[in-house]
């Protein structure tokens, strides 16, 4: 049977990429952010991941207004990186596993979960700017993303607790699909930042650490907050970090901390975590 | 009134892009979408004044696209996600739109932030 093994969350900032793409890992501006993702991507290579089930928004690239899902997930065995209005990102496609993708997007309508499925679409920087600081690409990716988008820029946006119970659905879809397959769950976004209107470039690093506490301990509480909630408290586009929510719904029960890198350099508050199920107390040296 | 959205009118420099606003500002929204297409970038390099028009958008609209007045614009309700594509276009980063949103010059915003450098 296939099996949840873990779960990152991650920001999906797009001068990542452009950074990546211009070489810049070990600049002393960058080195931080980079250095951050090697003992997560460490974790991968050496868990032999097989899937990533990437929880993240489209930036309105595949989709635009004109209709836009709440929920949708992606089918297909590769899905070109999209240009954003700068050209192409120099990566391979991303690959799919269109058997998986297919059971889950059954399990989760049957589960009550409406979504829409699309195909034959190329996918943004919300998967492609964190997913060559997770897994090698060269020459190609070693295994294959489920991607599930989730609107967060056209309101009304779903709920926190309706982004927790889809990760409580994928967890179900996941775990009923035969193949033995090692899925790691990931929620990207966030954390802290504005980057519209006049309080762009606000930060909350006070509050990132609290969402982080709760995030892991306590994830009842970030179901019950707003969406006002969340942009007060960390500013408009951190609004998106409901899909660390569903990444976390995904796990389940107690969850440990594996690794956590924390680097605010300009306008938002770049994080990866990587977790665990199980107690903090079982931390393996 | 969304119940997710109480309070929020309260927070300062911030605009709400809900189905309402996104409706009025379709046109717009997508004249910046389209820049994902190389055809419709180089299109519109070529021949702004046409591109837009051809777009359906109005005085005000162009005008605030001609000055490059990503404020203007967010408040007319231009999506910041399709903006920044426009940006791309015109060779602006994000930071020095960032900037200019909350009325400060590159440099004034770049002192403002923890690690300039890394842009």
């Amino acid at each position: 049977m296939a099996k949840i093994i873990g779960g990152i969350g991650t920001s999906h900032v797009p001068t990542i990429g452009v950074a990546y793409d211009k070489g810049r890992q070990n600049e002393p501006a960058w080195a931080p952010l980079f250095d951050g993702y090697k003992p997560v991507a460490a974790w991968l290579e050496a868990q032999k991941a097989d899937v990533l089930v990437f929880f993240y928004n489209d930036h309105g690239t595949t989709f635009f207004f004109d209709m836009y899902p709440t929920f949708a997930l992606g089918v297909g065995e590769h899905f070109p990186v999209a240009d954003e209005g700068a050209g192409l990102q120099n990566l391979p496609p991303i690959r799919g596993d269109v058997k998986l993708q297919a059971h889950i997007a059954q399990s989760l309508v049957n589960d009550e979960f409406d979504l829409t499925v699309f195909q034959d679409k190329p996918i943004d920087h919300g998967v492609a700017s964190p997913l060559p600081l997770l897994w090698p690409h060269q020459p190609d990716w070693p295994g294959t993303v489920v991607p599930i988008a989730i609107n967060v820029l056209q309101y009304p946006l779903p709920t926190a607790r309706r982004c927790y119970r889809l990760g409580q659905a994928v967890r179900r879809a996941i775990e009923s699909y035969p193949e033995d397959l090692r899925v790691v769950v990931v929620g990207t976004g966030g954390l802290s930042h504005q980057i519209h209107g006049e309080r762009t470039g606000f930060n909350n690093t006070e509050w990132d650490m609290k969402f982080l506490e709760l995030l892991q301990n306590d994830p009842e509480q970030l179901t019950k907050m707003t969406h006002t909630d969340f942009v007060r408290l960390g500013g408009a586009e951190s609004v998106e970090q409901i899909m660390w929510l569903a990444m976390r719904g995904a796990l389940g029960g107690p969850i440990r901390k594996i690794h956590q890198n924390y680097y605010l350099a300009t306008t938002t508050a770049m994080t990866v975590v990587l977790y665990e199920d199980g107690l903090e107390s079982e931390v393996r040296v | 009134m969304n119940p997710q959205l109480v309070g929020m009118s309260d927070i300062p420099g911030t605009y709400v892009f809900d189905i309402e606003t996104s409706h009025k500002a379709l046109r717009l929204n997508r004249f910046f979408w389209n820049m994902i297409a190389a055809d419709w970038r180089a299109r519109f390099v070529a021949d702004p004044e046409g591109v837009m028009t051809e777009s359906g958008l109005n005085d005000l609209e162009k005008e605030l696209i001609r000055t490059c007045d990503w404020l203007g614009l967010v408040r007319i309700g231009a999506n910041f996600f399709v903006l920044e594509k426009f940006a791309r276009v015109m060779k602006v980063s994000n930071m020095q739109v960032y900037a200019l949103m909350r009325g400060e010059t590159f440099e004034e915003f770049l002192a403002t932030r923890k690690v300039p450098d890394a842009r």
